[in-house]
């Protein structure tokens, strides 16, 4: 747990002491980090994502804990964390909250990782009509029912990230129908894909239930990303059918999908960045229970 | 097509201007016609303005190869707090976007993960809370379990 001042008792040894401090600020060294324009110190801040700002750099002196009230601090709020919650001394539900409460409704841009929930995702709409980017990465208690009811309260939404959920293909329709502004969407899963041991007519294998709505419900799309999805050729024919504006396109993982000849041609003349099932997977971080 | 940048200690750089236009600044003063005699930069020490030039450069000359000028941009980042802070003030006052943005991110992995007082201790700044700030901040910490 980070004490707010835990500042040492004066001693001549130690470097780190006032008198220490006062010295160094003599030299030819010593800069001023105060001094830095407003906007590259909220740049800098921004950066540590909301744990670090709220638990650490708010308290460091007065100059920053107003930076970090200041409601343009919180317009993207990013909770990016390690998973391990049950190790953490915070609720990160409502370190988020607050996150979103300093944000006056200005926010636009939020990363949610390992704990969002239905309740959260009514606060964030209930907080802001104007979002555009949302990321929810391994929210399981995110369900299908509350995502399509909330799609029509996202109206601005340009980007939506949803890697690793409970979710089937359901709120794709909704979203469709409701976010005319989406360009980009991450539809990822955690998908072993075996296709050695796959067995015949078994429908758990062949699922083209998201490849179909996209296709059906976002003409607009420009960047897809269905990382470990059950697609097969039929579904990635439709994608390109019903996305005509298709720019890049991340099928690593789906197994089911061979790309030579036609299908193969036609990516290749479409598509700019193409991700092909195969290609290794090493810089996106949600792999850790497959094996490559 | 060649430009002459003078640094605040009246040092002058040439410079093709290809490489100087990375900085906007630069680039509205090339695009008003302003560009035509020295352009004096008050606020960028020589030392400073070299380093800058060096990436603008590298930045032009690498720019098709992503692996070579991330391995370049990682090493010219490596530099005492002193140099990190002149050359975000540079980037800055230059308005070169990139540079900017990979300092500020220098800087922010500095402190992540670092209690308060490690911050205050890498950057060398005071504790300047007074008890009812310090008493705010405390209240407001909702989050956390109760030990």
């Amino acid at each position: 747990m980070k004490k707010f001042s835990d500042t040492p008792k004066p001693n001549p040894r130690n470097p780190n002491t006032t008198m220490a401090r006062k010295r160094a600020r003599k030299t030819k060294e010593y800069r001023n980090w105060l001094d830095l324009p407003k906007d590259v110190t909220v740049s800098i801040l921004q950066r540590l994502g909301a744990i670090d700002i709220l638990e650490s750099a708010q308290k460091v002196c007065m100059l920053w804990r107003n930076i970090c009230k200041d409601p343009s601090m919180w317009r993207a709020i990013d909770m990016q964390n390690l998973g391990d919650l049950h190790n953490m001394p915070y609720d990160l539900e409502k370190m988020c909250i607050h996150a979103i409460d300093r944000s006056c409704g200005q926010l636009r841009d939020i990363n949610i990782e390992y704990f969002g929930t239905d309740e959260l995702l009514i606060y964030i709409t209930q907080s802001t009509s104007q979002l555009r980017c949302l990321r929810l990465v391994c929210c399981y208690y995110i369900t299908d029912k509350k995502l399509s009811e909330l799609a029509a309260k996202l109206p601005l939404l340009e980007e939506l990230d949803m890697t690793i959920s409970s979710l089937s293909e359901e709120p794709l329709e909704a979203l469709g129908r409701c976010c005319p502004l989406l360009k980009s969407l991450k539809w990822n899963q955690l998908w072993d894909g075996r296709p050695h041991i796959r067995i015949e007519g078994d429908e758990e294998f062949d699922d083209d239930g998201v490849a179909l709505a996209i296709a059906k419900n976002m003409p607009e799309l420009r960047h897809l990303q269905l990382i470990g999805n059950k697609v097969t050729n039929d579904g990635l024919q439709a994608i390109l059918d019903g996305c005509p504006h298709l720019e890049s396109l991340d099928i690593r993982k789906c197994f089911n999908v061979t790309l030579s000849r036609n299908l193969g041609k036609r990516c290749a003349e479409r598509i700019k960045i193409l991700r092909h099932p195969s290609d290794s997977t090493h810089d996106y971080g949600f792999m850790a229970e497959i094996s490559d | 097509m060649a430009l002459e940048l003078k640094s605040s200690d009246n040092k002058i750089f040439e410079v093709e201007e290809l490489v100087a236009v990375q900085s906007e600044t630069i680039k509205s003063l090339v695009e008003d016609g302003c560009a035509d005699n020295v352009i004096p930069l008050p606020n960028v020490d020589s030392k400073t303005l070299e380093l800058v030039l060096d990436w603008c450069k590298n930045h032009v000359d690498m720019k098709l190869d992503e692996e070579k000028l991330k391995e370049y941009e990682d090493k010219f980042i490596e530099v005492d707090q002193a140099v990190l802070y002149d050359l975000l003030l540079a980037a800055n006052y230059l308005n070169i976007k990139d540079l900017l943005n990979r300092a500020c991110q220098k800087v922010a992995d500095m402190l992540k993960g670092k209690t308060p007082e490690q911050i205050r201790e890498t950057l060398n700044i005071v504790n300047d809370f007074s008890p009812e700030e310090e008493e705010e901040i405390r209240k407001e910490n909702l989050w956390a379990f109760e030990e």
